[in-house]
């Protein structure tokens, strides 16, 4: 049923990707990561929130699915534009 | 600038952003490491694009990064594709359908959706992408979702995950801001435009400036 997938993958793959989004979060991503600041913020990744939010296998009914980090940053998004 | 604008500027470079990054580059080389196919997924809001930036928006471009870690396109979304394509004008994807693509996808591999700066996201934007989420988890348990967001958005976010969120204040710590600061002396160092004596004294000044905040 499938089998026109091999004829032109990658133009295929494409279009699909692009109707799934229009949108490049990925690049924005990108973008951001070669502004970031070595060492801040690598304290959240060894609170206990953090770890057992990550490395949960899911299984558990206690295990927290969802971690909002709150905070009054980002004033300053424009320095990253 | 003055010494509380100064500080006001160091906050400020010191975005949810550099969190946000920070968490997905770090899921991704865990799971690269471990040699596990994870999914990561991540979304920026801007509250300056705002009216790109809908529920279906956002929620289509998490699927497309979902759909991405798959070295192929499952059957499922070419199978929907194909669908779609056959109607008039090709109708884009709905809120609902790439929610159902999503939580589907996201039961077979652990599956991380990092959501940054949500108070940046239209209200009622904020809600539909919070009932998704919700729905998604309920549907996959591999899935976990990370959010940044100002203070004020924590109650809403409380209301949509009552039964299982942790919760972290992430508010510039006095460590964080003498990171950044040895970081940004470093640049000036390198560019000979800070000597010794002024490196230390900022460095001394630093925690007596933060210590009331």
């Amino acid at each position: 049923m499938h089998n026109d997938h091999d004829i032109a993958l990658t133009g295929v793959q494409s279009e699909i990707l692009t109707w799934l989004s229009p949108l490049e979060p990925h690049l924005r991503h990108h973008d951001i990561r070669t502004n970031r600041v070595e060492g801040v913020g690598e304290w959240l990744l060894g609170t206990e929130e953090f770890r057992s939010w990550n490395n949960g296998d899911g299984q558990a009914e206690s295990q927290k699915a969802t971690m909002f980090c709150s905070g009054n940053l980002g004033v300053g998004k424009t320095y990253i534009r | 600038m003055s010494e509380s604008e100064e500080a006001q500027h160091w906050i400020s470079a010191l975005t949810s952003y550099n969190f946000s990054s920070l968490v997905v580059d770090t899921l991704c080389d865990e799971a690269g490491e471990a040699g596990e196919d994870i999914a990561v997924a991540c979304f920026y809001f801007d509250s300056t694009v705002q009216k790109e930036h809908s529920a279906a928006a956002v929620l289509g471009a998490l699927l497309k990064q979902v759909v991405g870690s798959f070295e192929q396109i499952p059957e499922e979304i070419t199978d929907a594709f194909r669908r779609h394509k056959k109607l008039i004008g090709g109708r884009e994807l709905q809120l609902p359908g790439i929610v159902k693509m999503l939580g589907s996808l996201s039961s077979t591999r652990r599956t991380f959706l990092c959501l940054d700066a949500l108070d940046e996201c239209a209200v009622t934007d904020r809600a539909k992408v919070l009932l998704s989420l919700k729905k998604i988890i309920k549907m996959s348990r591999t899935t976990r979702v990370f959010i940044t967001g100002r203070p004020y958005v924590a109650s809403e976010v409380g209301k949509h995950f009552s039964e299982g969120i942790a919760l972290v204040s992430i508010s510039a710590r006095t460590v964080d801001i003498i990171q950044y600061i040895y970081a940004k002396i470093a640049e000036d160092a390198n560019s000979g435009e800070m000597d010794e004596r002024l490196e230390e004294e900022i460095m001394k000044k630093i925690p007596e400036i933060f210590s009331d905040m």
